[in-house]
C-alpha cells in the first residue's frame, strides 16, 4: 500500500508540472495560408512541400477493414513503393492522433465532417489534379461536395448510407421507415449501430428535422423518441451488426449499407429498406495531412485506387456504395443490383451528409448514454 | 594499527555491502523503466487530462477545471459505474464458487496429475479471447448449438433468448476470468499443511468445521488474490459485455472509450478513468487488509 501512496503523490506532483507547460501555442489554427486561398493553383501548392525525388515509402492511416490487402499489394508491386498501414476505428481517433503530432502519415481516410474540420484548421495539403487524372472516373454526384468544394484536398474513396434490414421470415408486416421498425411488437428484436449520433439522427429524421440541425432545442425534442427506441433495441453493434441478424437473434436492423449488402448476398430472406423518413450519405475520402513526408506517393496511391480495375477489388471486399462510375460496369450484375450497396440516383439526391457538430457531439453522447442506462 | 585495520575492515564491509545494491539496481532498472514508461507516465497523463477542456477537433487545453468531475457525479454515470461493479461482483462470486473446488481438487491430486490439470486450465489462453468470445456467440445464439439441441430434443418449442442478455455478459466474464481465480487458490492449496487438517480431525472437528476454520483461513491469501485478479479487470472489460451482452446496459469501460472517440470529451473520459482508478486502489487496499488479517 505504501507504494500506492507514493504513486499517488508522484502523480500529483507530475500533474502539477505537466500543467505548468500546458496551453501550447497553436499557430496552425486559424491562420490561413496562401495555399488554402481559392486563387492559388493547387499544383504549385502541392509542389512546395514535395521534393521531386521521394523515397519509395508511403504511410497510410486508414479505417480498419476498408482498404483490401490485395489493393495495397498490387500498388507496391506496380510502383515499388513500400506501404505501411496503420488503422483507426473512428474519425475522432484519427483526429486525436493527428493533432497530437505523433506519427508520420502520408495519407488519411477521413469522413465528410472530419474533412470539414481538417480543412478549417488548415491541416491538409491541397492535391494536384494533374497527378490524379483518374478523378474523372468518379460520378459527378460524389464530386464537389460541400465539405470540399472543387475537391481541392480530397478524392472520394467509398460512400455509403444507413438503412433498414428486415428478416422477412420473422417480420411479415411491411416496413417502410424508422417508425415501423421501432414499434412495441419488435421489442428486443432489433439491432442498431452503436453510435449516438446515428441514433439521434434517425430520431430527428422521423420528426422531419434536418440531420445537421443538432441544436439543444432539437435534442430536447427528440429525447422522448430516443427514450422509447432504446428500450426496444436488443443489440448495439457498429462493427458487425450483421452477426445478430444472421444468427436469427434479431429480426430487424438499422445498419450500414455495406453490412446490408453482405446480408442480402448471404440469404434471400433479408430485405433492404431505404427509410422513407430519409437517411444520410457518408463519403469517406483520401486526404494528405500537412505532416506528410511523401505527398507525391500519396497522390500516386489516390490515382491508383481510382482506377476501375482496382476499384472493383474494393467493391468485392467491401460492398459499399462505390462512387467510381467507370468501375460500376465492371461489377457483376448481382453487385450492381444490390439495393443496399447502390441506392437509386433519386434516393441519393435526397440524402444529406453529416456536418461537423463540434461540442454538440458530447451532448448527443450523453443523451443516448443516459437513456440507455435507465 | 588496529584502528586502521578496523577502519579498512569497515570500509571493506561497507564496500561489500554497497556492491550487491548496485547489482540490485541494475536488475531493478528494466523493471523501473517499464513501470515509469507504461504505468506512471500514462497514469499521470490521464489524471492531468481530467482537469482539461476539449477544444475544436480534439486538442485538449489544460484549464484546471473541476467541471469534468462535477459532471461525473451525475446519476447517469453513477448508474453506469454501478452496472460495471455489479457485473464484476457477480463474476467474482461465481468464479469463487466454481473455482475453489476446482483449485482444491487440482491441489490435492497426485503430483503427476497436477501439471496436466493445470495445463487444461491454461489451454484457453492459447487462443485470443476475442475468438473465444465469438465462439460463445455461435454457441448461444438463437440458431446456435444450445438452441438447436433444445429444440431438436423438444425441451423447448422454439429457440430461447440467451445471447445479448446480462446473463450472457456475466457468463462471458466468468468464462474469461475463471483461470485467474483457480491459479492463485491452487497455489495456496498446494502449500496447505496436511498435518493441520489431520490435527483438526484428531481434535474432533467434522469436515465442515475443518473446512471453514482450518482450510479456508489457510488458503485465504489465494482467495483474496484470485478475487482481486478477477474483480479488477472485469469492471473495465467491455469487449465481452458488448459482444455477448449486446452493449445494453452500457458499462463503464465502453462509456470511457466513447468519451475519447465519438463523444469528443477526452477530459471527461479521463475523469471517469481516474475515478475508476480510485476504485481499483480502494479495492486493492481492502484486499491487502483482508490478507493481513
Amino acid at each position: 500500500m505504501k507504494n500506492n501512496a507514493r504513486h499517488l503523490m508522484l502523480s500529483a506532483l507530475a500533474m502539477l508540472s505537466l500543467a505548468g507547460c500546458g496551453k501550447p501555442p497553436e499557430p496552425s489554427a486559424s491562420t490561413p495560408t496562401p495555399a488554402s486561398s481559392p486563387g492559388s493553383s493547387p499544383a504549385a501548392a502541392a509542389a512546395t512541400p514535395a521534393p521531386q525525388a521521394e523515397e519509395k515509402k508511403l504511410n497510410i492511416f486508414c479505417w480498419s477493414e476498408y482498404i483490401p490487402q490485395d489493393v495495397i499489394d498490387a500498388f507496391s508491386k506496380e510502383t515499388g513503393i513500400q506501404v505501411s498501414v496503420e488503422n483507426y476505428a473512428s474519425n475522432e481517433e484519427m483526429l486525436a492522433k493527428l493533432l497530437a503530432g505523433g506519427g508520420s502519415y502520408d495519407l488519411i481516410q477521413p469522413s465528410e465532417y472530419a474533412i470539414e474540420g481538417l480543412i478549417a484548421e488548415n491541416l491538409l495539403v491541397p492535391i494536384d489534379h494533374a497527378l490524379i487524372p483518374n478523378l474523372k472516373n468518379i460520378a459527378p454526384e460524389f464530386l464537389n461536395m460541400s465539405f470540399d468544394p472543387g475537391n481541392k484536398y480530397t478524392v472520394p474513396y467509398m460512400a455509403g448510407t444507413v438503412g433498414i434490414v428486415v428478416n422477412t421470415e420473422l417480420v411479415k408486416d411491411e416496413i417502410t421507415g424508422f417508425n415501423d421498425v421501432f414499434q412495441d411488437k419488435y421489442k428486443k428484436n432489433i439491432v442498431v449501430l452503436d453510435d449516438a449520433r446515428e441514433i439521434v439522427t434517425w430520431a430527428m429524421l422521423s420528426q422531419g428535422i434536418p440531420v445537421n440541425d443538432v441544436t439543444d432545442e432539437n435534442l430536447e425534442k427528440v429525447k422522448p423518441t430516443v427514450a422509447k427506441w432504446v428500450q426496444l433495441v436488443k443489440v448495439y453493434d457498429s462493427d458487425s451488426p450483421k452477426t445478430a441478424l444472421l444468427n436469427g437473434d434479431v429480426a430487424l436492423g438499422v445498419v450500414w449499407g455495406g453490412e446490408g449488402a453482405l446480408l442480402l448476398n448471404a440469404d434471400k430472406k433479408f430485405k433492404w429498406v431505404m427509410p422513407k423518413e430519409g437517411t444520410h450519405l457518408f463519403i469517406d475520402s483520401l486526404a494528405i495531412p500537412k505532416i506528410a513526408k511523401h505527398p507525391t506517393n500519396a497522390q500516386q496511391f489516390m490515382n491508383f485506387i481510382l482506377r476501375p480495375d482496382i476499384s472493383v477489388k474494393m467493391s468485392d471486399a467491401f460492398p459499399y456504395l462505390n462512387p467510381n462510375a467507370a468501375a460500376r460496369p465492371l461489377l457483376t450484375k448481382e453487385q450492381q443490383e444490390n439495393p443496399a450497396s447502390f441506392p437509386s440516383a433519386e434516393q441519393i439526391s435526397k440524402m444529406q451528409t453529416f456536418k461537423d457538430i463540434g461540442g454538440q457531439a458530447t451532448k448527443v453522447d450523453e443523451l443516448v448514454t443516459s437513456l440507455k442506462a435507465e | 594499527m588496529a584502528g586502521i585495520s578496523a577502519a579498512a575492515a569497515d570500509l571493506g564491509a561497507s564496500a561489500y555491502k554497497r556492491r550487491p545494491s548496485w547489482v540490485a539496481w541494475l536488475v531493478f532498472a528494466p523493471l523501473a523503466a517499464w513501470l515509469i514508461l507504461f504505468v506512471i507516465v500514462p497514469t499521470l497523463t490521464l489524471v492531468a487530462l481530467s482537469f482539461g477542456e476539449q477544444r475544436g477537433l480534439g486538442t485538449v487545453e489544460f484549464t484546471f477545471t473541476l467541471e469534468n468531475y462535477q459532471r461525473a457525479f451525475n446519476w447517469t454515470w453513477l448508474k453506469v459505474f454501478w452496472t460495471s461493479i455489479w457485473y464484476a461482483l457477480l463474476t467474482t462470486g461465481i468464479c469463487m464458487v466454481i473455482g475453489y473446488p476446482v483449485a482444491y481438487y487440482i491441489g490435492r491430486s497426485p503430483e503427476n496429475m497436477r501439471n496436466m490439470l493445470l495445463t487444461l486450465v491454461m489451454i484457453p489462453f492459447w487462443t485470443s479471447f476475442l475468438i473465444r468470445t465469438y465462439a460463445w456467440i455461435t454457441i448461444l445464439s438463437k440458431e446456435g448449438l444450445i438452441n438447436s439441441f433444445l429444440v431438436a430434443a423438444r425441451i423447448v418449442p422454439e429457440p430461447i433468448t440467451i445471447l445479448y442478455t446480462p446473463f450472457a455478459a456475466v457468463l462471458g466474464l466468468v468464462y474469461n476470468y475463471l483461470p485467474f481465480m483457480i491459479l492463485p487458490i491452487y497455489t495456496s492449496v498446494e502449500r496447505l499443511d496436511n498435518a493441520m487438517i489431520e490435527a483438526a480431525y484428531d481434535l474432533g472437528a467434522r469436515p465442515v468445521r475443518a473446512f471453514s476454520q482450518i482450510i479456508i483461513p489457510l488458503t485465504s491469501p489465494g482467495i483474496v488474490a484470485g478475487a482481486l485478479l478477477v474483480f479488477v479487470p472485469s469492471i473495465a472489460m467491455f469487449a465481452i459485455t458488448n459482444l455477448m451482452g449486446g452493449g445494453d446496459p452500457p458499462t463503464i469501460g465502453e462509456v470511457i472509450y466513447k468519451q475519447f472517440t465519438s463523444g469528443r470529451a477526452q477530459p471527461f473520459g479521463a475523469a471517469l478513468g481516474t475515478l475508476l482508478l480510485l476504485i481499483f486502489i480502494f479495492t486493492l487496499w481492502i484486499g491487502r487488509r483482508r490478507s493481513e488479517e
